[in-house]
């Protein structure tokens, strides 16, 4: 059975696997981004479209195209 | 390197370092290292009358990694120049990084 | 609009390469200590150090007034010509939205995705400094 459905196996299938999906974004600072992830690079900086800024659950800004420096990210989670 | 090399340029100008603590000191660039450590001489703290234990102090040398800031003298600045180098850099960087 | 950037057109592939299309650009970057600036990008790394030029930092305090137990934002503004910014405070860049019109990700097969490894072929130009040299 798993020989017919390959499942994710390392951090990095998976977050290759979401590269062009809608993606949350959490920072350490519990700042959250929504987005659609367009690509990151191994320190985990992050670029980001259509990007909606949530703080304490309230949507705060929305950008087009955002640059998120790796250090401050605590997890990236595939939104839907 | 580049902010290395680009700080090495400035050398003898006057800048204004301020610090992660809010820290404000201006003088004039002595030296910088790789890892953008800053040596200034002729110092003076802004908000002096905050730091009086600043007040004696003529040179220093600061950590890079404990700076927030350097406000640079724009007339000693060429722009062009410093985003050709800026792209260069991060291309070269890429490419070494395929090599 | 991507025929103003100079930069010889490539596409977006990876993080920094967002940043290397803002070079020339007015920024906006969010910074560690509720601060903000805002200025023209003339240099980055890969550290996320940066020189910008015409900044206005925007510094945000919440005080707490103990009587009414109301919170307020204060906001401070300041104006300088000519800023370096150490690369470890900066949290979040944005990039002006009409710098690429184009969507960005590109479906990529599974197999070419590598987060350690860059893509091929990002380069139209060949690289003209060799690293060896420094």
């Amino acid at each position: 059975m798993a020989d017919t459905v390959q499942p994710k196996k390392t951090p990095s299938d998976f977050l290759g696997a979401i590269i062009g999906h809608p993606v949350l974004v959490k920072l350490n600072s519990g700042i959250i981004y929504k987005g659609v992830l367009a690509c990151l690079d191994g320190y985990m900086n992050i670029a980001l479209e259509q990007t909606e800024e949530y703080a304490n659950g309230q949507l705060k800004n929305k950008y087009g195209d955002a640059f998120i420096r790796g250090n401050n990210v605590l997890y990236i989670s595939a939104a839907e | 390197m580049l902010f290395y090399s680009f700080f090495k340029t400035l050398v003898g100008q006057t800048v204004t370092v301020e610090l992660k603590n809010d820290l404000s000191v201006v003088g004039t660039l002595v030296s910088v290292d790789q890892f953008l450590n800053i040596k200034l001489d002729n110092i003076k703290v802004e908000h002096e009358d905050q730091h009086p234990h600043m007040m004696s102090v003529k040179n220093c040398f600061i950590r890079g990694s404990v700076v927030r800031y350097v406000h640079l003298p724009p007339a000693a600045i060429d722009t062009a120049l410093l985003q050709d180098a800026a792209r260069r850099e991060s291309q070269q960087s890429t490419a070494t990084a395929k090599a | 609009m991507a025929d103003t950037v100079t930069a010889p057109i490539t596409s977006v592939e990876e993080p920094l390469d967002l940043v290397r299309l803002c070079l020339d650009e007015h920024i906006y970057v969010k910074l560690r200590g509720d601060r903000e600036v805002r200025g023209r990008l003339h240099a980055f790394d890969q550290h996320l150090n940066l020189v910008l030029g015409d900044v206005e930092e925007t510094i945000t305090t919440v005080e707490l007034d103990p009587e009414t137990k109301e919170e307020s934002v204060h906001t401070t503004n300041r104006k300088m010509d000519m800023l370096f910014v150490r690369g470890d405070g900066v949290i979040l860049g944005l990039i002006p939205s009409i710098l690429y019109t184009a969507p960005l990700p590109k479906k990529l097969d599974n197999h070419a995705i590598n987060l350690f490894r860059p893509p091929r072929e990002r380069y139209e130009t060949p690289i003209l400094f060799d690293l060896s040299k420094d």
